[in-house]
């Protein structure tokens, strides 16, 4: 299989990340919830994964690293946290349904969609520039889209919401492991991101990053800790972690998070750049495909890139691809509001997304395929 | 042997305190909090020698943990709290 599916989930891990999962199910029991020996080497487990992120993301401390279920999970607590019914947020135009319905369930709140066209960094920080004119609760913001890859400004925006005084919830999903992220210096209030995507652990995990506000737990319940207490207690990260942890899933990301270490996030960036060019050029040579990619020499596209193709529906291309051992998603990526941002709602697209474990002889398999289909 | 008992209000407080300590070459374990000196409920402790406390107060300062609580156990098993 050519897998170019990897915005979704990475599907190729490094090798540790399975065995440190496996060696999880049968060893460690719950953090924080015993003294002995397995419940210990849990909590260690977690504490490490924490530890690790705080430094990959430039985190002051490791209880600010809160293990969630996924970025979803994340986005959740972090929007419910500073939004409250009526207030105004602004947002980019590229967000997922993550940010957009989460904000629609609270009621009344008036959402202002900076929306600015692909690929324009300067455009977009206009677009914000702008919608945070009068203020807003909140500020949330993709650092990728998880449509057509666009690095959205971010230290910018960043800048801008600090200027303002306006909260920054950063989603990080498609970004975190492949694109430097400096949570300290970008001084945002939380930066949410999945486990199983660019830091290669397994689904079901997902780290929220914490700056200084209070925050609003999505569950409440046990977490060996201030037991008399009958309200969660008012430190990180036990006041957002109610109940068992995957731990499992936290030894499986700890993994994923050291091999990005040594790795290192700006060559998987640059390699995983290099790869949407080359695919975006062999794309170019074929008739009738439309591929969206930013100007060449612009620097603000990941590995991600869409593109429609003539007289076909995206569906159907990508059941095509996938009968010939291509995997491809296709359709709205939960993100219609990028779609409309894009100018793609009506059509929808394909999106083809890489990882650190992507080649190019891949790519090149890939469009002899798709040119063979076409 | 006597011991102290630096209280920490989570797990990961305990485990940054531990690491703290490490870090400064002083032996430091984490365990559950005894019960009479758990205070909220259930707790984390952190466990260092009776000799160690001065440096490991000095230690934690540095890094901005200064302990809230500290226990010394006495002979007969019970806990009593040191004044900071």
């Amino acid at each position: 299989m050519i897998y170019l599916d990897s915005a979704a989930t990475t599907l190729e891990k490094p090798p540790e990340v399975a065995r440190a999962c496996a060696y999880a199910v049968g060893h460690l029991a719950s953090p924080g919830r015993g003294g002995y020996e397995a419940a210990m080497a849990a909590a260690d487990t977690a504490f490490a994964c924490r530890t690790a992120a705080a430094e990959l993301f430039h985190v002051p401390g490791p209880e600010q690293v809160v293990l969630t279920f996924n970025a979803t999970h994340g986005l959740n607590i972090a929007i419910r946290s500073l939004v409250k019914p009526g207030d105004r947020v602004v947002i980019s135009g590229y967000e997922h349904n993550a940010v957009t319905r989460t904000l629609r369930s609270i009621p009344g709140v008036e959402v202002r969609a900076a929306a600015s066209p692909l690929f324009d960094p300067d455009a977009c920080l206009e677009a914000f520039y702008q919608a945070l004119e009068g203020g807003a609760a909140a500020a949330v913001c993709t650092h990728v889209s998880n449509v057509f890859g666009f690095v959205l400004p971010i230290e910018g925006i960043a800048a801008l919401c600090r200027a303002r005084g306006v909260p920054l919830i950063i989603d990080a999903a498609q970004s975190a492991g492949c694109l430097p992220l400096d949570f300290q210096a970008l001084g945002a209030a939380f930066a949410a991101m999945p486990g199983h995507k660019g830091l290669y652990g397994p689904q079901g995990t997902g780290l929220l990053l914490c700056g200084g506000l209070p925050a609003r737990p999505l569950l409440t319940g046990g977490t060996g800790s201030a037991s008399l207490e009958q309200s969660m207690p008012d430190f990180l990260p036990d006041r957002l972690e109610a109940g068992t942890h995957n731990i499992a899933g936290a030894a499986g990301l700890l993994e994923g998070l050291r091999f990005v270490r040594r790795r290192g996030v700006e060559t998987i960036g640059a390699e995983e750049a290099a790869l949407i060019r080359r695919l975006g050029a062999g794309l170019g040579r074929l008739p009738g495909i439309r591929a969206y990619l930013a100007p060449e020499g612009a620097d603000c596209q990941a590995g991600v890139l869409s593109f429609q193709a003539e007289g076909w529906d995206c569906e159907d291309l990508a059941q095509r691809l996938g009968r010939r051992g291509a995997a491809l998603r296709a359709g709205l990526h939960c993100a219609p509001l990028a779609h409309q941002t894009a100018g793609t709602l009506d059509r929808g697209t394909l999106r083809a997304s890489v990882s650190a474990f992507t080649t190019r002889r891949e790519i090149q398999q890939f469009l002899t395929i798709l040119e063979e289909i076409l | 042997m006597l011991y102290y008992l630096i209280v920490c209000r989570s797990l990961t407080y305990a485990q940054r305190t531990a690491a703290a300590l490490e870090r400064a070459g002083i032996t430091a374990h984490i365990l559950r909090s005894p019960k009479s000196i758990a205070g909220e409920g259930c707790s984390h402790s952190v466990k260092i020698s009776q000799r160690r406390l001065a440096g490991a107060l000095q230690a934690l300062h540095r890094v901005g943990l200064d302990p809230k609580r500290v226990f010394l156990t006495a002979g007969d098993g019970s806990y009593r709290e040191v004044e900071l």
